[in-house]
């Protein structure tokens, strides 16, 4: 009995040391790769990243577009073809799977906090637990969590303006700001920190780079293809690139975005998440 | 027998009752050291066994790289070759190959996410102890069959989607083709398994079905080798490294258990750290025993060994005589304790002493059954009796040296 004491003491006191080590100690993301120029002093850095967030989001929204899938095992990369209708004032959202056809008809539906699946081949429908929300979703970079995050850019971060990006070198080729985002205290928020570069000209994010608390990038993610859209100006072509598996790449392409829609809420049911269309 | 053992051999035996009791302490000191190292053994043997049947076996093989990720992109081709390789390593009592992996198990509305791992039941049965632990129903089959995909939760797994035998589950997760993989897969059998965290989560199916499910084609996960025993594993791993190395270049890792389970090699290095100290402590206290013992023997005797000086006998000569008297007190302790010890120990290993109440629960919450075994081999009575002997000697070295350096006419004179 002793023994086990001991040892148990022993794992406690280890447990605790790591977690004093490590308390609170996020190491800054190493940017020293890019050549930033000083910003001007009276740039409101929160500012920036509302604007970035606005021009990507509304309160109902209708999105339909095609992943790409790229991976070392792949021949041919796979594609995923998807609709989806989201409330972001309602934190619900539901997406539709068109296509490949063995997926055709499978429904995700968000009802904040929870994930709800619904496999029209086996006619069943299944609350996607905690335990998988790391795992990948649909076979993509992304994860069952990407689709489920409840975290608002503006409100769960702290935002400070490192530079200005010329625009001239590897990182975007449009001069833009480049802000660093890091989370309050229990946001719900994975990352240690996140770099955005947000286009000067348009306040759209051009790129945003991913780090964990130790500092390591992690993802990569890229906008391109920008159409306007009313006051909008929204990239038709986001590029994931996850820096810890070599060679994967997950790319999305918007055939249609429409924003400020009018959508029933019962739409956000798991009655209408069994039907088919 | 020369005459200073025989000499001596009288003189321990002067006070009778004295040496007794230093005797006694002796004897009890070998009994508890052997005892105590042979439970100590028997049980962490134990421990690695148990761990290593419910987890990779001695020596795991695996893609490089997969303990960090555990995913299916690290895999191990199953094209015959490190079939081969494995049959040919001496010292490999069993293997099994099995692809595991992750996915969301799912019944009526219940449903949480499982490690599922496919296995070879002909071969499983001999590597883990998956099998034996079945404690309703049965294990999925040797033959897969053609229509039924069976399927073995883990008995807590069972409860909290509460599903009974013959029920149909849904498993879904992603393949390794990246495509969306699910299946409805029918309970033959509940595990009850002493990890309670490996009873929550783990599944078990055919690795054929697992291949299937997963479009995994010609690859597994891993292969889980047992050594003929646990002391076997860093020479097993060495021999197959060279050899896979030669075949495979660097797309394997071998791993054995003491790196896959780090927690549990520390917590036999703390068990025995403690165990140690408190032996060490009592060998010391029966040194002071000897050492106090053969002092007072001398101080008795400090005329009579002022006359022997006197009469000539060289002081090496006595120094031998004290000191072959501290080593015969010794002796006889150890003699006793060890024709007590030894049987005893030789009765225990093997059997299986079953523990109860509370320690039994403290075993649990370290997913170890609750029993004690005990192992006898040659290193925990030889060990112990020359550690006792060294303390022994140490202890009678001031006496000899005092009573070989008296100067005659100051022994003759006092008392």
């Amino acid at each position: 009995m002793i023994r086990i004491a001991l040892s148990f003491a022993g794992r406690i006191g280890r447990t605790l040391l790591i977690s004093l080590l490590f308390q609170g100690v996020a190491i800054a993301a190493d940017l020293s790769e890019f050549n930033l120029e000083q910003a001007p002093p009276n740039v409101d850095a929160r500012q920036l990243a509302r604007t970035a967030e606005d021009n990507m989001r509304s309160d109902r929204t209708f999105f339909k577009g095609e992943m790409t899938v790229v991976s070392p095992r792949l021949t041919r990369p796979r594609v995923v073809a998807f609709h989806s209708w989201e409330d972001s004032q309602e934190k619900k959202s539901l997406i539709r799977i068109d296509a490949p056809s063995k997926d055709k008809g499978t429904g995700f539906l968000k009802l904040h906090p929870n994930l709800w699946m619904y496999i029209p081949r086996v006619e069943r429908t299944v609350r996607v637990p905690p335990s998988m929300m790391l795992q990948s979703w649909m076979g993509s970079d992304f994860s069952n969590d990407d689709l489920v995050r409840e975290s608002s850019e503006v409100d769960d971060y702290d935002h400070r303006l490192l530079g200005i990006d010329t625009g001239q070198g590897s990182a975007v080729d449009r001069r833009s700001y480049v802000v660093e985002y890091r989370p309050h205290e229990g946001a719900p928020v994975v990352w240690g920190s996140i770099v955005a570069w947000l286009d000067i000209e348009s306040g759209a994010p051009l790129r945003q780079d991913f780090f964990d608390e130790e500092g390591e990038r992690l993802r990569v993610m890229r906008f391109g293809d920008f159409r306007q859209i009313e006051d909008r100006f929204v990239p038709h072509h986001w590029e994931m690139t996850p820096l810890d598996k070599r060679g994967h790449k997950t790319t999305i392409k918007i055939e249609k975005i429409e924003f400020d829609l009018e959508i029933q809420s019962s739409i956000f049911t798991t009655r209408n998440l069994k039907r088919r269309d | 027998m020369g005459i200073e053992t025989r000499l001596a051999w009288r003189n321990v035996w002067r006070n009778k009752r004295r040496t007794a009791l230093s005797v006694a302490a002796t004897v009890f000191a070998i009994f508890l050291v052997i005892i105590s190292v042979g439970m100590a053994t028997g049980v962490h043997e134990k421990m690695i066994e148990d761990a290593v049947r419910l987890a990779s076996g001695h020596v795991a093989i695996s893609g490089a790289g997969y303990r960090q990720s555990m995913t299916l992109e690290q895999f191990v081709p199953w094209d015959g070759r490190l079939e081969e390789v494995i049959e040919a390593a001496p010292n490999v009592r069993a293997w099994a190959p099995r692809i595991s992996s992750f996915a969301l198990i799912s019944y009526d509305d219940q449903s949480q996410g499982g490690m599922v791992i496919g296995v070879d039941p002909a071969r499983e049965k001999n590597v883990s102890e998956f099998s034996q632990k079945v404690n309703e129903g049965r294990f999925v089959s040797v033959d897969p069959g053609p229509t039924v995909r069976e399927i073995v939760l883990g008995r807590k797994l069972a409860d909290r989607l509460g599903v009974g035998l013959g029920d149909e589950i849904l498993l879904y997760g992603v393949a390794y083709s990246l495509e969306t993989a699910y299946e409805l897969f029918t309970v033959v059998g509940t595990m009850a398994l002493p990890d309670h965290r490996l009873e929550r989560n783990l599944a078990i199916v055919h690795i054929q079905v697992a291949s299937e499910f997963y479009v995994y084609e010609d690859r597994i996960t891993e292969v889980a080798i047992l050594a003929s025993e646990a002391a076997e594993s860093d020479s097993l791993l060495a021999d197959l490294e060279i050899a896979l190395a030669a075949r495979f270049g660097d797309q394997l890792e071998l791993q054995t258990y003491e790196q896959i389970m780090p927690g549990l090699v520390q917590l036999i290095l703390i068990d025995d750290a403690g165990m140690y100290i408190t032996l060490i402590i009592l060998i010391v206290v029966v040194g002071f025993g000897i050492l106090n013992t053969i002092l007072m023997a001398i101080l008795e005797r400090t005329r009579e060994l002022g006359v022997v000086l006197a009469l000539g006998l060289k002081p090496m000569a006595l120094f031998r005589m004290i000191y072959l008297e501290s080593m015969l007190l010794a002796g006889v302790g150890l003699v006793i304790g060890l024709s007590l010890a030894l049987p005893l120990l030789a009765w225990l290993h093997g059997i299986e002493v079953p523990l109860g109440g509370d320690i039994a629960k403290g075993t649990e919450l370290f997913g170890m059954e609750p029993t004690l075994t005990f192992k006898l081999n040659m290193i925990n009575p030889i060990g112990s009796t020359i550690t006792i002997l060294v303390v022994a000697a140490i202890a009678a070295f001031y006496p000899a040296l005092k009573a070989s350096r008296a100067r005659p006419i100051d022994a003759l004179r006092s008392l």
